[in-house]
């Protein structure tokens, strides 16, 4: 699942998946700017058929973030 | 589109790039809420068609100032929403009272008036309806929000230009659904009201109106017969036994009616399908409604492309539909540029694949041209038929008894030129597409003329179908457009066209006529006319040639077959 959701946010930040870490955030990728956070957020509802509330999108402000709520909302 | 993620758009659309640096079609999206979305499935939406979309999304709420900015657009498009025309306007109505809801509706009528006034030149401007359906869960009377819904729209409606085409939003929404179109998570925290699924139904509902302003328009549709036009096989099932699909049928003559060439293309025997035609009481389709019928056994991918060449269009403006999985996927695959529809195999399906065949042939406008095109088209097959009875090329022009009629800035005819600057692909010199306006704006200035010819042989009249925009400047003249619709080609008439040109610019006291040839993907076969024609080469540059003639020196191609009145 984590390759799933780095490959699905390079897709949308239109970067390579390997300049992507769990590491990576709107403060380290220059791309990841607040609308586009709310296209990953979009894609990734899509991709995992999830809907998110708003103080878990807040949340998620790094890449292992996104996967750890993914993770705990999925089961 | 309807079956891609939003992700995988965003991927597909980037690899479509390549097609923006060839033909770029520049959109503006202005808009009072956050659409940020609407800009990847908008371009592939329209990329995936051979449209080289690029879109620029306008500021949050700059709908005004955006119209200033964006008037080097081919399109705009606008989304303004209701419910933001004052913050909170969606709870806020309820205690409006009717002084303040009149002096809304005016500051917005009089915004969309500045609006469409400064956008007045663009080909395209796409205006959603103002819809009160998101944010109205009273269903049982009209409010405030509808009445001022309703007064806006009727303002809308009196604006009469040319290029504003109205969209009724709540037919979009209503086929995504309410809740699966917004989403209020976002609408809160953010003003960004639609879903991804409502984005994918809208631009795929606004794409024809693209593809049709930029030269993409569907010309033929080609039909299947055994469970296409009707249940069953009629070589199996029998005359008596075949039942009807009406719906497809209607669909079709409605086409024929509006100059959609309708073919048949069906392995069955040529007598069986005919007698059907002709004496089948149930059948709306009828012969005359039929251009060309490739009733055979032979295989449906060289029916096809033969259709194509009877017609002389490019595959890409062909439809077919076809009830068998082994059709559709041969033509996808032989003939990937032809739009392939299959019949469902469950039979209530239909109604909504006959709706979407009709949004293929979306047209913004009809000329009388249209109206007659079946028997166009039909004289044009019997001239093909007398082509091959005659002796010589000359004997046969010969005997068709030509004559052109030229006009000149004729105003009647501007939605029928607009029409083929977007159509015409082959015999077309320079390419460029013109809206109405365009053509109007021409008509008014003092440097242009736009010439057009009518041809008309013993067969009957093609109608308007040979195109020429002049600019002059102090001492010489520029052919900015030359084009002539493929119905006529074959006959000389560009040499008798080209001949009526040099004189009117002789006439003007102009003694150096400039033209140019713009290379695209299907004009190859005018690539060295003005060189038939005895313009010299003047420079050659990575798009095309320039050529000049100096008009005292051009020799008069003069074909005493062809007579030229400037009178009917």
């Amino acid at each position: 699942m984590r390759d799933k959701i780095i490959a699905i946010i390079a897709d949308v930040l239109e970067v390579e998946a390997s300049d992507l870490s769990e590491q990576s955030s709107p403060s380290s990728i220059e791309s990841w700017d607040s609308l586009k956070h709310m296209n990953i957020i979009l894609a990734l509802e899509e991709e995992f058929d999830v809907e998110l509330d708003d103080e878990e999108i807040t949340d998620m402000n790094s890449i292992a973030l996104i996967i750890l709520i993914l993770s705990e909302k999925l089961g | 589109m309807k079956n891609l993620k939003y992700r995988e758009i965003i991927k597909k659309n980037r690899d479509l790039e390549p097609l923006v640096e060839n033909n770029c079609y520049r959109i503006a999206i202005l808009s009072n809420i956050v659409i940020h979305q609407a800009k990847d499935i908008c371009e592939y939406a329209l990329r995936d068609q051979g449209v080289g979309a690029l879109v620029t999304l306008g500021e949050y709420d700059n709908i005004v100032q955006d119209s200033f900015k964006y008037t080097d657009k081919n399109a705009v498009v606008i989304f303004w929403e209701l419910c933001n025309l004052v913050d909170g306007l969606q709870y806020k109505y309820r205690n409006f009272n009717s002084e303040a809801v009149d002096s809304l509706i005016e500051k917005v009528r009089q915004e969309i008036d500045l609006v469409l006034n400064n956008l007045s030149d663009i080909s395209v401007v796409v205006f959603n309806k103002f819809s009160s359906l998101i944010f109205n869960d009273i269903q049982l009377h009209a409010n405030q929000l509808d009445r001022i819904c309703q007064q806006l729209n009727n303002h809308l409606e009196k604006h009469k230009n040319k290029n504003l085409y109205l969209v009724d939003i709540n037919k979009i929404i209503s086929r995504v659904s309410v809740d699966g179109a917004t989403d209020m998570r976002y609408f809160l925290s953010s003003k960004a009201l639609y879903t991804i699924d409502m984005y994918k139904e809208y631009f795929s509902r606004i794409a024809p109106i693209v593809l049709s302003n930029s030269g993409k328009t569907k010309k033929a549709i080609i039909l299947d017969c055994d469970n296409t036009l009707w249940s069953g096989v009629l070589g199996e099932t029998g005359f008596e036994n075949i039942e009807m699909f009406e719906e497809i049928q209607q669909l079709a003559v409605s086409l024929a009616s509006r100059g959609v060439i309708v073919c048949l293309c069906s392995k069955n025997n040529p007598e069986d399908v005919d007698e059907v035609l002709k004496h089948h009481s149930d059948m709306v389709l009828r012969d005359e409604h039929i251009i060309i019928k490739m009733v055979n056994w032979k295989n449906k991918a060289s029916n096809i492309r033969a259709i194509a060449d009877m017609l002389n269009i490019g595959l890409d403006s062909l439809v077919f539909v076809d009830d068998s999985d082994f059709e559709v996927s041969l033509i996808k695959n032989e003939l990937p540029m032809v739009t392939t529809f299959k019949v469902p195999n469950k039979r209530h399906e239909y109604s909504r694949l006959i709706k979407y065949i009709e949004e293929v042939f979306y047209a913004p406008f009809e000329t009388i041209e249209d109206k007659n095109k079946i028997s166009i088209y039909k004289e044009q097959i019997k001239r093909q038929s007398a082509k091959e009875d005659s002796l010589s090329i000359e004997d046969y022009l010969r005997s068709l008894g030509l004559t052109i009629y030229v006009e000149i800035n004729q105003v009647d005819h501007i939605a029928r030129y607009s029409q083929m600057t977007q159509k015409t692909n082959q015999f077309n010199l320079t390419t460029k597409r013109y809206s109405e306006r365009d053509i109007e704006i021409f008509m008014q200035s003092d440097n242009k003329s736009v010439i057009s010819i009518s041809v008309s042989d013993k067969f009957g009249d093609s109608g308007i179908t040979g195109l020429c925009i002049l600019e002059f400047s102090d001492s010489s003249a520029f052919i900015d457009t030359f084009l002539m619709s493929c119905r006529v080609l074959g006959r000389n008439i560009e040499l008798k066209f080209i001949d009526v040109i040099v004189d009117f610019v002789r006439k003007s006291n102009i003694s150096v006529l400039k033209s140019r040839y713009t290379k695209t993907l299907k004009n190859d076969q005018v690539s060295d006319l003005f060189e038939k024609l005895g313009f010299d080469l003047h420079s050659i540059d990575d798009k095309g040639k320039n050529y000049l003639l100096n008009v005292d020196n051009y020799f008069f191609k003069n074909i005493d077959y062809i007579e030229v009145c400037y009178e009917r």
